[in-house]
């Protein structure tokens, strides 16, 4: 009986310990703020059926992505600079609204913000 | 009008700017493999710089779970990238191939290579994550749109739909980062 319980106290410990190595497992993606999230989720959108380019769009002689497709990433773009404490009047003026600078300086918050985290968790181990 | 606007657009940006970033999205359940090519957008469209192995980017590799391949210039991506590249396979004609480490000064920020070069197109092939067992119906040439030395859709879809690929480029001035996505 004494055995008994034992096994089962150890095979419960066992178990928790596992669980805990689960929850110490950090990634960029799980450490990422829900800015960063909504960034990421932009530009896979770009995928979605109805995001893919137009037949008109793809008979463009430009690699630039369209108008219509830089504005789905725009929101979650401008969302991402704001919540680094830039304010509205600020992005306006720095941008003049241009959707590629917004969309371009998004990226190197994201990047840099993917870097640190990458970093962090580095130095965690 | 347009077309003398547009290649005096490429005109501009070729001659002020080097290769630009490349960000390659996997966000398919597949490993991409393939070749990446910066080259020279002016016929007779050399130099080529291609990768001198194959580039696999595992699935589900991306910036979303910040395992995107991205190389910002030729050398500095063999420190800083996640897929370092240990050599390019650099041709400056079609007789003449030479494989170049990383670190050739031509290849550097401001090398002859690294100036007369835009990342260009991409040739691939899906397989299933972790094998070597192609997925039929993924695999493709694409290349940026308005390419003149390679003439293939920026644009792929499956048969079935169900997954696509595209090339594009964001430019914000002298920034140029050219993205490769597959969905």
């Amino acid at each position: 009986m004494k055995k008994l319980f034992l096994s089962a106290a150890f095979a419960a410990l066992a178990l928790v310990s596992c669980n805990n190595e689960g929850s110490a497992v950090n990634t960029v993606e799980t450490m990422k703020t829900p800015q960063m999230e909504n960034f990421d989720k932009a530009f896979k959108s770009l995928g979605d059926p109805q995001n893919r380019p137009t037949e008109e769009e793809r008979k463009r002689n430009t690699s630039e992505l369209s108008d219509r497709r830089k504005a789905l990433l725009v929101p979650a773009s401008k969302e991402l600079i704001l919540s680094t404490g830039v304010t509205e009047a600020e992005l306006t003026r720095k941008t003049g609204g241009d959707m590629s600078q917004i969309i371009v300086w998004a990226t190197q918050i994201y990047m840099q913000k993917s870097d640190e985290i990458r970093k962090n968790i580095k130095s965690d181990k | 009008m347009k077309k003398i606007l547009s290649i005096l657009g490429i005109a501009a940006s070729m001659a002020a700017y080097a290769q630009g970033t490349l960000v390659i999205n996997n966000y398919t359940i597949y490993d991409y493999r393939g070749e990446v090519i910066a080259h020279n957008l002016f016929a007779p469209c050399y130099p080529r710089v291609v990768n001198n192995t194959p580039i696999i980017v595992p699935a589900n590799s991306n910036t979303g779970t910040g395992t995107q391949l991205q190389y910002d210039n030729f050398r500095d991506q063999y420190t800083s990238s996640l897929y370092p590249m240990a050599a390019w396979s650099v041709a400056t004609s079609p007789n003449s191939t030479t494989i170049r480490p990383w670190d050739h000064p031509a290849l550097v920020p401001g090398g002859t290579f690294s100036n007369n070069t835009r990342w260009g197109m991409s040739k691939f092939g899906m397989v299933y994550a972790g094998t070597n067992n192609n997925v039929v119906g993924f695999n493709a040439d694409i290349a940026i749109a308005g390419n003149p030395c390679y003439t293939y859709s920026d644009f792929f879809t499956t048969p079935s739909g169900a997954n696509s690929a595209e090339m594009f480029t964001i430019t914000s001035g002298s920034n140029v980062t050219t993205y490769l996505q597959l969905y």
